[in-house]
């Protein structure tokens, strides 16, 4: 490593053991979510890269201590966006969740893995869902976490995009849609808004019939299985010609780019919207305003810069982002399952700019995540007044 | 070794009732190191106060631990400053968050601590204030260890160090009692001597700041950037030369050197410089039409001193580009090897070439590759040495080099640290840089207040230990 120069292969081969990438410089410690909860070094990221190097060169042993700081990470990724060494943390952490996974140290309770191996088979899923589907369209089904919202029962999403396709014979560019799997059994009334939106656009949608789970849930819980979920899509969507494959869930799209790698291209909605230039919405008069929120695995996991004020702009609402709106809002795939309490203090201190609003105002707080709507929609325990929680297309829908 | 008193940790239990202590392996090891990563020193118990006043109740009690202990912020420091080097207790401020007051009348902030150096930016923003101090860890790194370390960054060349903003602080002793030396209104206070000054850059020696009365300026209205690029080192310390003196008085004067722009040009961040080139950034900032006026001198100047390649911008983004090489540098370095040293002596701006030879020479010799750039308007030099700790030999010949610089930078009138304070790391330089009676006087000071150094032993000098 002499010489007048430092040579780009060296760089590589530092790659290839990137827990020893870290140079312990902190500066993700003030943006991450458990590190500002507790204010513990061990809850920071740099302090789990410390532990799992530790446990690694053999100088810690893995106990219930270990096993805990690596569960408390939210997953939210901000440390990514600001580490100077570019420590691939995501890769860390579902490594090292994977690992506990296999050898029974995890404590992802059974109902969480009923739940990841449930969404491995859709069709299976949509179906014995059906009747939630049922109940929350009639407003039957009370939970803290279900927001508003009228699913249809019956038709699936690749029915209904035919449909309309059929109707309406857009002739622009096209995309295959990732539906999901909660998205498509709970709530499918996104994705219809999604397909209604983007063939509105002139854009030709296609719903693969095979495609399958994006494997998030598992890389969020360490639950193996990520291998064949990726698989899987890359047959489904590589199969067809397409322009783009786009997602309307940033987690979802997270995971199936990590798995298409390009082939063909994965882009968040808004980001393909963006480009296409939306129809406008009419002009909202009225004392409604929208706080748009960024889901982290838009912005710092798939490294969008946010939604692009085009597609703010067509809504038709005034918007603005909501105050620390790249800060996690605790929801984490299923951390606000596992880790109730500490993701309800975070979305408690992120939430309360919406105590604050001046008199008259009716929120509508806005993001581009299910899982994040689910977490929001919970922060009506401590937001006195009431809200709205929608996503982003939701807003763009002509159906409205 | 000292070795606490069996039951101290139930002795700490009873000081605190609403903070936290960590006693279990995984709970201390993420303490064992601040921003000097490879260095580690295994801790024994670490405790979060709550609050100041919990805090305060603790030091009360921690003299009958018989344990050393250290103060420590978010453990940014690059020189082994907030680490358990004697073993024993950190009490991490990570708590003590809170900015009490904002006073843009009398333009002053008073902090705990504990708070965080971007956080107090962004909470003076709206009201068009401002504190120069910009480390690069400003992200993270607390107003308590900028203090204890006079902290600098990129635009101290014009608006000085962190002491030059401290109005006041407030800080307890070992003993428990809290002292405040200046306050809201500067000065001495109740004081004789201007004690806060002492403190400032003490490294966590004298006692343990709670609070700070600091000084806030008015938000420069405007900022152009300038990127130079120069063929050899002669016109680069040329221009260096000619911006420290140029009545436009640059906010930063910044150089990074050809073997740091080859790093960042061989990695993924890489903007397009050109090779085997120095490169000289710099700032300027004040009401528009009185910076507007001095673009085209200040862009005249970089010319006539041998760039033919100078860009400049007043646009946030295209002065985000201009910084980007040198913004990328530190984080670098952990690509490119696992372990680093990163030095921080200031230098007489004029010897430039001579040190930069001095440090390539030694460090071909001995097979270690090393990045330098440097805070080029106040002489402050960053040579980043690179190296393995698994590969033998290589810490100690990284050791030896920082020595041998160390020497030189002495018998040229420099100083060891000019920003990241001594820690342990640059301790062991501290004998043959003062000589014994320098030392002596240096380590007397302490002594009234940490008499016995259960106070952060082993830091700044390393004879100063707890015993």
């Amino acid at each position: 490593m002499s010489g007048a120069t430092i040579e780009a292969l060296e760089l590589k081969s530092q790659m290839d053991d990137p827990l020893r990438a870290c140079v312990h410089c902190g500066l993700c410690l003030e943006v991450c979510p458990t590190y500002k909860l507790t204010g513990e070094e061990g809850n920071s990221p740099r302090g789990r890269l410390h532990l799992w190097r530790s446990i690694d060169e053999k100088r810690l042993p893995e106990d219930d201590d270990t096993d805990f700081y690596t569960s408390e990470c939210v997953g939210c990724l901000a440390c990514e966006s600001v580490c100077p060494a570019n420590v691939p943390y995501a890769h860390l952490l579902e490594k090292e969740r994977l690992r506990q996974y296999e050898r029974g140290r995890s404590k992802t309770d059974w109902k969480v893995r009923l739940a990841g191996r449930a969404v491995k088979q859709p069709s299976l899923f949509n179906l014995a869902l059906t009747p939630a589907r049922l109940l929350r369209r009639s407003n039957l089904l009370p939970h803290p976490m279900l927001f508003p919202g009228k699913p249809p029962v019956m038709e699936s999403s690749a029915a209904y995009a035919k449909r309309l396709m059929a109707q309406k014979q857009p002739d622009g560019p096209t995309v295959a849609l990732l539906t999901g799997c909660l998205m498509e059994a709970l709530f499918r009334e996104i994705n219809f808004a999604t397909i209604r939106v983007l063939i509105e656009n002139n854009v030709r949608v296609l719903i693969p019939d095979s495609q399958g789970c994006c494997g998030a849930f598992h890389e969020h819980t360490g639950m193996p299985g990520t291998d064949k979920l990726f698989e899987n899509n890359r047959t489904a969507f590589r199969g067809i010609n397409v322009d783009r494959v786009v997602t309307n869930s940033a987690g979802c799209g997270l995971a199936l780019s990590k798995a298409l790698q390009n082939k063909p291209k994965v882009q968040d909605i808004f980001g393909f919207l963006g480009e296409l230039g939306p129809k406008q919405r009419p002009r909202q008069e009225g004392t409604q305003k929208v706080y748009v929120d960024l889901p982290c695995h838009l912005v710092h996991g798939q490294k969008v810069e946010g939604i692009p004020p085009n597609v703010l702009n067509a809504t038709g609402y005034d918007w603005e982002l909501a105050p620390c709106a790249k800060d996690c809002c605790g929801s984490g795939g299923v951390y606000n399952i596992q880790k109730p309490e500490n993701a309800r203090e975070i979305l408690k201190r992120k939430s309360d700019f919406l105590n604050h609003l001046p008199s008259g105002v009716q929120p509508i707080l806005a993001t581009a995540n299910h899982v994040c709507m689910m977490q929001w929609h919970t922060a009506r325990a401590f937001i006195k007044s009431p809200f709205q929680v929608k996503h982003i297309i939701q807003l763009l829908d002509p159906a409205l | 070794m000292v070795s606490p008193t069996p039951s101290y940790k139930s002795t700490l239990q009873r000081a605190m009732s609403r903070g936290q202590l960590l006693t279990r392996p995984a709970q201390l090891v993420p303490y064992e190191a601040d921003g000097l990563g490879y260095k580690r020193y295994p801790v024994e118990l670490v405790a979060i106060p709550a609050d100041v006043e919990e805090l305060q109740s603790l030091l009360k009690v921690l003299k009958e631990t018989n344990a050393p202990f250290v103060i420590r912020g978010a453990g940014t420091s690059l020189s082994g400053g907030p680490v358990a080097a004697q073993g024993g207790i950190i009490i991490h401020l990570s708590k003590l968050r809170k900015i009490e007051e904002i006073n843009p009348r009398d333009r002053f902030a008073l902090v705990q601590s504990g708070v965080v150096l971007n956080e107090l930016e962004a909470a003076l923003e709206p009201h068009g204030l401002y504190y120069p101090p910009d480390p690069s860890s400003g992200l993270s790194c607390t107003l308590g260890g900028n203090v204890a370390t006079n902290a600098g960054g990129i635009h101290c060349f014009r608006y000085g160090v962190t002491g030059n903003y401290i109005l006041g602080l407030e800080a307890i002793l070992l003993d428990g009692s809290i002292v405040q030396f200046g306050g809201p209104a500067g000065g001495r206070g109740d004081w004789r001597e201007d004690w806060k000054r002492l403190f400032v850059g003490s490294e966590g020696t004298l006692g343990v700041f709670t609070r700070f009365w600091l000084r806030l300026i008015a938000r420069p209205e405007k900022v152009w950037t300038f990127r130079a690029m120069y063929p050899d080192i002669n016109s680069a310390s040329e221009a260096i030369r000619q911006l420290a003196r140029h009545p436009s008085y640059p906010a930063a004067i910044e150089f990074m050197d050809p073997r740091s722009i080859d790093m960042v040009e061989n990695s993924p961040m890489s903007v397009g410089l050109p090779r085997n080139a120095y490169m000289i950034l710099t700032e300027i900032d004040g009401p528009p039409e009185l910076v507007d006026a001095r673009v085209g001198p200040i862009a005249q100047l970089l010319r006539n001193c041998g760039s033919d390649d100078v860009s400049y911008s007043d646009q946030a983004n295209q002065r985000q580009a201009l910084w980007k090489a040198r913004k990328a540098q530190g984080g670098l370095l952990g690509q490119v090897s696992p372990d680093f040293v990163v030095q921080d002596a200031v230098i007489p701006k004029s010897r430039l070439n001579e040190i930069l030879n001095f440090i390539y020479e030694k460090a071909d010799a001995a097979g270690i590759a090393v990045t330098t750039i440097m805070h080029a308007g106040d002489g402050n030099l960053h040579p980043d040495f690179l190296f393995d700790q698994n590969k033998p030999g290589e810490l100690e010949k990284v050791e030896q080099i920082g020595k041998e610089l160390m020497k030189k930078v002495s018998e040229i009138g420099g100083t060891l640290s000019g920003e990241h304070g001594i820690g342990n790391d640059k301790a062991a330089y501290m004998a043959s840089h003062l000589g014994p009676l320098g030392q002596a006087i240096q380590m007397a000071i302490p002594r009234p207040f940490n008499t016995r150094s259960q106070l952060n032993p082993m830091k700044v000098f390393p004879e100063r230990r707890y015993a």
